[in-house]
């Protein structure tokens, strides 16, 4: 069990902080959305070559960071899209493995598909890291505030996110202090430091909930808080290269639209 | 179980959302209602989604020694009801998404409903109808937290053979996907029981007020646990 370093500690050293947030989301779900509306692996795949060269290149990520990143989908792509392959169908078979039960057929249906959403899913997670490592949540919590969102709501994902990082602190400090005296010798051992853990930070976090209402309270909280709305403006260079990147990126998709992979 | 970005495919993505956005938008109106009844609410409710995101993101002890985690809203359902639960899991779900790369933006709706909507739906219901047959708290927390995340792999299973049939079918599909899940799945479920109805344990015995502020247990029933531990 370690801790994960969060990509929101990179985001807010990035060196692309100053660009607009909304133009760099804007870029992102927008990559997303081609991503997971091409039918065929050509636009997908391009996605994620350039929006990584975009995050490494010019955020200025770590590659090995960004690299290992990457393999955090992997568990669950190997399984499902395993599935994927093996039961669907169409074409001439490609491999044929016979077992006791019942034989797994791969027919070239199965491989397009399959090699479709590992791109796609490339595509979309390269999409996604691009704009959790070059937009601080703070800054989409203007956006949303602009967009409207429900008061409620963002209040709530404001609190939340303050209370994560104290959350993580006392977690590390407990888990620390666990494995120093052993605590995770055995598994049954393990289940109990776990559980303790777990009920100790409830209980902890939960007292800073109630410290965090007196300071408020005494700062005379009314229910709502202020959010400065100060994003850098929309810089003509960077709207102009997003709008062509999304044009050469939609070409891309109606031309490779019928080359997959046999 | 995250289903990852860009692996649900048009209509099925839009769908999950649809049938999400109700659950929603009933939780937000329940917050509104108990943040103007008293405003201590709003950090509580806090407290417990931060506590539900690092909880997740902690890697289990794990038998297979594959990377698992916790899903933790079975504890929010039980303490807050389902939708705020609802609410609580779409916020923490866009924050795994976006700090932890566990999921994705498209594909938040369906995750949302998995997780954020059956899931805690089950364990609300279980909790409920085992207080009412009068069986052991630690037992009901136990059986409710375990089977939520028991239900939300099934309900993941069945979102991924809705979009991927293949040629066999949706049942085949199901089987295939719940059977390959269930390698990580079942143990990991029993193991968040087991942690939950631990955490239940300890706020019972050090801060039962918690519990007695928001309705679940009666104070007679406290003192019954905490004499039966001592």
């Amino acid at each position: 069990m370690t801790m994960h370093r969060l990509l929101e500690d990179f985001a807010q050293e990035n060196a692309l902080r100053d660009v607009n947030p909304g133009v760099k989301i804007l870029l992102g779900l927008a990559s997303i959305l081609l991503c997971i509306s091409s039918p065929g692996p050509v636009t997908p795949l391009f996605i994620a070559v350039s929006l990584s060269a975009a995050t490494v290149g010019l955020a200025r990520i770590p590659p090995r960071f960004y690299a290992r990143l990457l393999l955090v989908p992997a568990s669950f792509a190997v399984m499902s899209i395993a599935v994927i392959l093996f039961l669907t169908g169409g074409g001439a078979v490609l491999v044929s493995i016979p077992l006791p039960i019942f034989t797994l057929t791969v027919t070239t249906g199965g491989a397009n598909l399959a090699f479709l959403l590992v791109a796609r899913v490339l595509g979309g997670m390269c999409s996604l890291f691009f704009i959790s490592l070059t937009t601080p949540m703070t800054d989409i919590f203007t956006i949303m505030q602009r967009l409207r969102f429900p008061t409620v709501f963002i209040d709530l994902a404001m609190l939340i996110y303050r209370f994560i990082f104290v959350v993580i602190d006392e977690a590390g400090q407990i888990y620390r202090s666990q494995r120093m005296r052993l605590g995770y010798g055995t598994f049954s051992e393990s289940i109990r430091s776990f559980g303790m853990l777990a009920g100790a930070l409830f209980l902890r976090t939960w007292e800073s909930g109630e410290h965090l209402v007196r300071a408020m309270d005494a700062r005379c909280y009314d229910g709502r808080f202020g959010l400065p709305d100060e994003a850098p403006p929309v810089s003509p260079t960077w709207a102009l290269g997003v709008v062509l990147y999304l044009g050469l990126v939609a070409g891309i998709s109606w031309t490779t639209a019928t080359i997959t992979l046999c | 179980m995250h289903i990852m970005e860009g692996f649900l495919p048009s209509p099925w993505w839009e769908i999950w959302f649809l049938l999400s956005i109700p659950f929603i938008v009933i939780g937000l109106y329940q917050i509104n209602r108990l943040v103007k009844e008293n405003r201590e609410t709003l950090p509580l409710l806090a407290v417990a989604g931060a506590f539900v995101f690092v909880l997740s993101s902690l890697k289990l002890p794990s038998v297979t020694g594959s990377c698992s985690h916790p899903t933790g809203t079975g504890l929010g359902a039980i303490l807050f009801g389902p939708f705020i639960a609802s609410v609580l899991g779409l916020i923490v779900l866009i924050y795994q998404a976006l700090f932890l790369a566990h999921g994705g933006l498209t594909t938040l709706g369906a995750n949302v409903f998995s997780m954020g909507i059956a899931g805690p739906i089950v364990a609300y219901l279980i909790y409920k109808a085992g207080t009412r047959a009068g069986i052991n708290t630690y037992v009901t927390v136990f059986f409710a937290a375990a089977l939520a995340d028991l239900f939300t792999y099934v309900v993941t299973s069945v979102q991924l053979a809705l979009a991927f049939p293949g040629e066999a079918g949706f049942f085949t599909a199901f089987q295939a996907f719940a059977a390959i899940f269930a390698v990580t799945q079942v143990p990991l479920a029993v193991i968040e029981g087991a942690v939950i109805a631990l955490v239940f344990k300890y706020i019972v015995q050090l801060k039962p007020e918690i519990l007695t502020k928001l309705n679940l247990l009666p104070e007679a029933t406290i003192r019954k646990l905490q004499e039966a531990a001592a």
